[in-house]
């Protein structure tokens, strides 16, 4: 007599299993974190590894509205500028202290996310898109024509990197030291994905997947798709503006240039290539497209193509990016080398 | 009084040659309901090859025009072939749209790395000719891309309403099961569609480069003016689009002369985003509600 294959033991293990494995890989990924500056000693690098930080923010940003709720959103440079400008402007015009600016400029940039998701609720796919488009494309020219308040093409200079912090019994840690200032970056990228990590293990994921495979259904569901699109958007736009408002500390000058809408191409090819709904693919994604660059700088403009035919070829070949790559080298590896062995 | 009626020819030029790019986005559209963000790179693309072919061969400049709409046509076949024909079958809404994002920025950056970031000098014979009617004037040049454009509308809407292969067309916009019962290939004219499209593109692409500066970001400036116009318009809409061109070259030139020329992109795109929160269907609306 032959036993059934144990079928009820198998949810119980994926849902063990896969929980202490990420446990794992939180602590072993924040140990990362830790040890990359002390590897990486020298000032490039550091820029470099502050860069992967910032863009892993604005990808895991753009993937939770694209991946899971399914909107493409092509305005996500314009809430990146927005929340750069916002704290640059209250920091330095209204003298508002680093870390309540930060929330202000956070806040505003939310809230700019939500008047944009209010086209979403209307508006679906290509005409997202190009509505999403026109929306940073009028951020752009306003942050460009509005001289007065953000000095246009000419810049704001000599911003101040985010004040000291002094705790009691510790030395103070400042944060115009390169090491410092990646730890507070990477500590609020981490932060971010530990945070929507949660929001999509909870139903709310599954009610934006839900949405983006099918509004109808969903709806009939008695989901509430426009409040859900609000939301979404509502968080990934909050999640652009904080890595805005890093960005304007640590580089130190605000041109509106760098919150042009190929910045939103460029955001989306690193969720594409890292692999649209998943939370890792993005920050992959974001360090590939980071990091590629700088080591192809020896060919000068042409570094830039690689975005474009990463995109492409993902697009064509692997649409679930290097996630997806990943897995099915993972099943195929062991079985080509237990052929190699045999 | 002169100034405004000035103003009026500048907007209807400007409107001649959006209308080119825009027809050929709504072509796209209507047979495939894809948008081909590289059509503003066919559209540069457009415009080099008739520069080199007039300043490097030495080539006459209206027959510069049809090389940039060969070229176009070209560009679109391949186009189609390698990235909307083999991603069609998945039937995935979005994927195709970020393809042709990619084949954009891939594109514009080789074309960067080509051709530099300084403006080409791109001269037209006639740019220097103009003529006078009362206080107005409008340039020989001006004038060629008004009537180029009118005579391609003409043409377009000739073989769109008369031929077989453009009734087909039309069916298949409309239907793409049914037209393929009534027997009709809508993989190959989704073909021509894009062939048309984007030979329109390159000869647009053709006119602006003595207009506007000639870098490689030309198109790029004129195609998220297309897209606003399209949407005006109604997107797979030819009358709609027409008008949706003419206006938005109006807004143009009108804001030009009195709000300043970096107003444009914002009024353009104000009037899109308040036309998507009313009228979502375009100015002249159309069966067609998947979208909104």
């Amino acid at each position: 007599m032959s036993r059934p294959a144990p079928v009820r033991s198998a949810p119980v293990r994926i849902r063990i299993g896969p929980d202490w494995q990420r446990r794992i890989a939180f602590l072993a990924a924040a140990g990362a974190i830790a040890v990359l500056p002390l590897i990486a000693t020298d000032a490039y690098w550091r820029t470099n590894l502050i860069v992967c930080a910032l863009n892993a923010m604005l990808a895991l940003g753009l993937d939770f509205v694209l991946g899971y709720a399914g909107q493409l959103n092509l305005g996500q440079s314009a809430f990146y500028g927005l929340g750069a400008y916002a704290s640059t402007l209250l920091i330095t015009k209204a003298g508002i202290p680093f870390w309540i600016a930060f929330a202000g400029a956070v806040a505003f940039s939310g809230f700019a996310g939500v008047v944009l998701s209010l086209f979403a609720i209307r508006l679906r796919g290509h005409y997202l898109a190009i509505a999403s488009l026109g929306f940073a494309v009028i951020t752009y020219q306003i942050l460009l024509n509005w001289i007065s308040l953000t000095q246009g093409p000419l810049g704001i200079y000599a911003i101040a990197p985010p004040p000291p912090i002094a705790l009691p019994g510790l030395p103070v840690i400042n944060f115009d030291n390169l090491a410092n200032l990646f730890y507070l970056v990477a500590g609020f990228a981490f932060l971010s994905y530990l945070l929507l990590d949660r929001l999509i293990r909870s139903p709310i994921g599954e009610t934006l997947t839900a949405i983006r495979e099918d509004e109808v259904s969903a709806a009939s569901l008695g989901i509430n798709c426009g409040a859900w699109k609000v939301f979404a958007f509502g968080v990934s736009s909050t999640v652009a503006g904080a890595a805005g408002c890093f960005y304007a500390s640590f580089v130190g000058t605000l041109v509106p240039d760098a919150f042009f809408v190929t910045e939103s191409f460029t955001i989306l090819a690193m969720v594409v290539v890292g692999g649209m709904g998943t939370l890792i693919g993005p920050v992959g994604g974001a360090i590939l497209l980071t990091v590629l660059p700088e080591l192809l700088r020896n060919i000068g403009d042409l570094r830039l193509v690689v975005y474009g035919v990463a995109v492409t070829l993902v697009v064509l070949f692997v649409p679930g990016g290097i996630v997806e790559a990943v897995r099915l080298a993972s099943a195929r590896l062991p079985r080509i080398a237990r052929r190699g062995k045999a | 009084m002169a100034v405004i009626l000035q103003q009026a020819i500048n907007g209807a030029v400007l409107g001649s040659l959006y209308v080119l790019v825009a027809l050929g986005l709504t072509i796209i559209y209507g047979v495939l309901t894809q948008i081909n963000f590289a059509h503003a790179d066919i559209v540069t693309l457009g415009a080099f090859s008739a520069y080199f072919f007039v300043h490097g061969i030495g080539g006459g400049y209206i027959p510069g025009i049809g090389v940039a709409f060969v070229v176009g046509g070209i560009l679109g076949f391949a186009m189609n072939a390698a990235v909307f024909a083999p991603l069609r079958e998945r039937g995935n809404e979005l994927l195709p749209l970020i393809a042709t994002i990619g084949v954009s920025v891939t594109m514009e950056n080789a074309m960067l790395a080509w051709f530099g970031p300084i403006p080409y000098a791109f001269d037209s014979p006639y740019s220097n000719d103009v003529i006078r009617f009362g206080g107005t004037f409008i340039t020989v040049h001006n004038a060629l891309i008004v009537s180029v454009s009118a005579l391609t509308i003409g043409l377009l809407y000739a073989f769109m309403k008369r031929t077989f292969m453009g009734k087909a067309l039309r069916a298949v916009s409309q239907d793409r099961e049914t037209a393929a019962l009534m027997g009709i290939n809508p993989n190959q004219l989704i073909m021509v569609a894009f062939v048309v499209a984007s030979a329109l593109a390159g000869m647009a692409g053709a006119m602006l480069g003595p207009v506007l500066v000639l870098t490689p970001f030309a198109g790029t400036s004129v195609i998220v003016k297309a897209f606003a116009i399209v949407i005006i318009g109604g997107f797979g809409n030819f009358e709609g689009t027409i008008l949706a061109a003419l206006l938005v070259g109006l807004i143009e030139s009108f804001t030009t002369q009195y709000l300043g020329p970096g107003m444009i992109d914002i009024v353009v795109f104000a009037l899109l985003l308040v036309m998507l929160a009313i009228r979502p269907t375009g100015l002249i609306a159309e069966e067609r509600d998947e979208n909104v």
